[in-house]
């Protein structure tokens, strides 16, 4: 039996069926609280603790899955490609906007974490959690912290960014397309962006920008606390 | 065949910013980015010669998370223990980053507001805000 479920395919056609049903209840109920990736994780580890499998007989597929990770966030260079002519027409704006973003995200956490008293694994693991996840994944490993809590901690920042940018906008009354889309994906990532795209297409434009170069300075912030 | 191309490229990309992650101080995956951006740029790749591959990825980004997320099965007793701190950080920090964006951004647009009316005094004010 464990022998037959540690096959790859066990872990993959789960891990897509949890998916597509997270996709499927995301259509249905329109609410950035209803995300796919979240639902679909909570399904494969409700479906593993009820029948008793193992973790391990899941990562064997699992772990096939993972190998995408790294040419997913490659890909990422034909979206900052694409809005290339924007990023050049706006680049003070965007690189003053990424770099006091992405530092007084990891400086707020670092502080956060102070108070809490939250250990230095927890806390590398929080760190780069305003980043896309790929990336965020790779800064974490790098400071030494645990992934899964990383991807935790940026799927939960995405959902509240998500959920609080309309609102964000008219608490500080920001009027201007630029700096709209700037902070939301600074805050919020992709997950951000796609409520930046309702909201318009500069606005979404500048935040899928924010998304690479927010990403890459926090790379570079990481390299020198590491 | 075109697939399979496509795969060949961005996988192998991958696989030298992994090489190229041994002697650099930055995440692989981060290498094989900034690689293929340059490549896009210099136009020795076309984003044509990669699309049907990038678009399967990007658009089905957050589906590669799931086993990373699950993972968290074995840790979760660690996040438990820290849940509402945890819920907090998350909270507070996607505040002060938004704040500390937009103030930025607009400063910054100001100035260029102020710098280029200056320079124009003709052309009036609001000419960089718009894109």
């Amino acid at each position: 039996m464990s022998e037959w479920l540690s096959s790859p395919l066990f872990g993959i056609t789960l891990s897509i069926l949890a998916y597509v049903f997270g996709v499927w209840i995301n259509k249905k109920l329109r609410s950035p609280l209803a995300n796919p990736l979240l639902i679909a994780i909570i399904l494969v580890i409700l479906f593993l603790k009820l029948t008793r499998i193992p973790l391990s007989s899941y990562q064997v597929g699992g772990d096939f899955i993972g190998m995408f990770l790294a040419p997913a966030t490659a890909c990422l260079a034909v979206s900052i490609y694409n809005q290339f002519a924007l990023l050049k027409k706006n680049l003070l704006p965007i690189l003053a906007g990424s770099a006091v973003g992405s530092a007084a995200s990891m400086g707020s956490v670092w502080f956060l974490c102070r108070i809490f008293r939250l250990d230095d694994q927890f806390t590398a693991s929080l760190l780069p959690k305003s980043v896309t996840t790929p990336i965020a994944m790779g800064v974490a490993e790098q400071l030494g912290g645990l992934t899964s809590i990383t991807v935790a901690a940026v799927v939960i920042t995405g959902i509240l960014g998500a959920m609080l940018a309309p609102l964000l906008l008219k608490l500080f009354r920001v009027k201007d397309p630029v700096a709209a889309g700037l902070a939301i994906g600074a805050c919020s990532h992709a997950m951000g962006t796609a409520k930046a795209l309702e909201i318009g297409e500069v606005e979404g434009a500048m935040s899928s920008i924010a998304i690479g170069v927010c990403g890459l300075i926090t790379v570079v912030f990481a390299m020198f606390i590491h | 065949m075109k697939i399979l191309v496509q795969i060949s490229v961005v996988f192998g990309i991958c696989f030298l910013g992994e090489g190229l992650a041994r002697i650099l101080p930055l995440p692989g995956s981060v290498i094989s980015m900034i690689l293929l951006l340059i490549l896009l740029l210099s136009r020795a790749v076309k984003p044509e010669h990669i699309r049907e591959k990038s678009d399967f990825l990007l658009k089905n980004m957050a589906f590669f998370f799931v086993p990373a997320g699950v993972a968290i099965m074995d840790t979760f007793d660690v996040l438990a223990r820290n849940l509402l701190p945890f819920l907090a950080v998350c909270f507070i920090s996607t505040l002060v980053t938004f704040a500390a964006t937009v103030f930025t951004v607009r400063g910054i647009l100001w100035l260029q507001r102020l710098i280029h009316a200056k320079s124009h005094p003709s052309s009036g004010k609001g000419a960089v805000s718009r894109v």
